[in-house]
């Protein structure tokens, strides 16, 4: 289960001391406040350029982080909160354009791991990284659901075009095909679609019953222990099945 | 001149020292620290993006040469006659000769003149850059300003040296302090970058290189 830890300075302490690495540290040093990043970030431009959401700044922030350790507060640690969850999607484009390559996405993403360990990470994000804990998923699709779901799509499929399957742990297909829990959640029909290309381009192919679900919003929620544990769902369900190569959705 | 003897001998051996022994140091703490805990750079290392990455931001080929392209003139230009004009300058090359008795080309003394003028113009530029773009101001520390006064201090002290304005053992002296004062500063501050910047982008283009995407 995702950690339920509150307000812990000496927490934080550790995850700093934790992430720390040669990268990061030269990144926070090296950056020459040039101002050049602002431009590349979709916060700066859709909010009339306030220049408190260019990226520079949230490295700026992480690195107060990273130098206060142990003497953070509350109040820091909210607007902290704020800035490394809701001013920046690690799209990576301010990453690509800084001269100096700076990778801010990275650096926001670590800023979010320290914000882990004190237990602060969005809702609907916790959900999620509860789910998969439970259900192998992220939207809570059982595994009865799941393979019920698979089996009424490939009755649709096959009135279309009989003779198509849907195959389910078939060991030694070529590829495994996974895709986003919000599939079979909600748009099941996504799911017969892909079939039948593989279908119509003879695809030695199959879907798993376990370690399907190709996302990973414990790594956008920056808790790397659990983005861990969603990755090997995938690559120990692949290795059992002997595929070799892992397909996602679109 | 006793002043004079001591900045042009044991602390310019210092400041070279300082600032070469500094820069090995953080050398090799990135690689101590990297083998243990950037597992990811050895793993996809590959010359070919590390390579490619910083040609392209070495010369001016990318997106955001293209969008800032008077910045990038004035950083370039400012970069170019920040390492060219200290090493070429025949005043210099003539202590390296005394001391040393080596020697090698150096530039005619007007077009060095007018080297320090473009530097120190440059340098200025980008301070006004700092006081007047929003964004620019927003993440300027009172370092970034006097980090600048630091590089450009040799070249205005170099200046009027040359040109033999105010007294001129004072100007000289402070020219040498200047320029010691900047070499004994680099591997502490982001100045660091004249060395860590092959390193960060090289990085990065082979984090961006191993999905098959260029990031310039």
């Amino acid at each position: 289960m995702a950690e339920a830890t509150a307000f812990d300075p000496k927490k934080f302490k550790e995850a700093v001391e934790e992430k720390t690495n040669a990268r990061l540290k030269m990144w926070l040093e090296i950056c020459a406040h040039c101002g050049l990043c602002a431009d590349t970030c979709h916060f700066y431009l859709a909010n009339d350029k306030d220049p408190q959401m260019i990226p520079a700044i949230k490295g700026k922030k992480v690195l107060e982080a990273f130098k206060k350790k142990d003497k953070i507060d509350e109040k820091f640690l909210e607007d902290f909160y704020w800035t490394i969850y809701g001013e920046c999607t690690m799209c990576r484009r301010c990453s690509m354009f800084c001269p100096f390559g700076i990778d801010i996405a990275t650096i926001t993403s670590t800023g979010r791991g320290l914000c882990v360990s004190q237990g602060k990470v969005p809702e609907n994000l916790v959900k999620t990284i509860e789910s998969y804990y439970e259900h192998g998923n992220q939207m809570e699709v059982t595994q009865e659901d799941w393979i019920d779901t698979l089996q009424w799509m490939e009755e649709e499929l096959q009135e279309e075009l009989p003779g198509a399957t849907i195959p389910i742990d078939k060991k030694g297909a070529k590829v495994l095909y996974t895709v986003n829990a919000r599939e079979p959640k909600f748009y099941p029909m996504d799911i017969s679609q892909a079939a039948m290309v593989f279908y119509l381009a003879g695809e030695d192919w199959t879907m798993s019953s376990k370690g399907w679900d190709d996302t990973n919003l414990a790594m956008f929620a920056g808790d790397l222990k659990a983005a861990g544990y969603v990755s090997q769902l995938v690559r120990d369900a692949a290795e059992e099945l002997e595929v070799k190569r892992v397909a996602i959705t679109e | 001149m006793r002043l004079y003897e001591l900045l042009r001998g044991p602390l310019l051996w210092l400041a070279f020292g300082v600032f070469v022994g500094g820069m090995v140091v953080r050398v090799v703490l990135f690689f101590t620290l990297s083998t243990k805990k950037d597992k990811p750079i050895y793993r996809f290392f590959s010359w070919k993006w590390l390579g490619l990455s910083i040609f392209h931001w070495i010369v001016p080929l990318n997106e955001t040469a293209k969008k800032n392209p008077v910045t990038t003139a004035v950083g370039f230009i400012f970069h170019f006659c920040l390492v060219v004009t200290p090493i070429f300058l025949l005043a210099h090359a003539v202590l390296w000769y005394e001391s040393w008795q080596i020697s090698w080309w150096s530039l005619p003394e007007t077009t060095a003149d007018y080297l320090a003028l473009i530097t120190i113009g440059c340098g200025i530029f980008l301070a006004l850059r700092r006081i007047f773009l929003p964004y620019v101001r927003v993440v300027t520390t009172t370092a970034d300003y006097l980090l600048l006064g630091v590089v450009l201090a040799p070249f205005v002290t170099g200046y009027l040296a040359y040109h033999q304005y105010f007294d001129y053992d004072t100007v000289l002296m402070l020219h040498i302090f200047f320029g010691e004062l900047m070499l004994v500063v680099i591997p502490f501050t982001k100045l660091s970058h004249f060395l860590m910047f092959f390193f960060s982008r090289g990085i990065t283009g082979m984090e961006f290189g191993r999905r098959s995407a260029p990031s310039w």
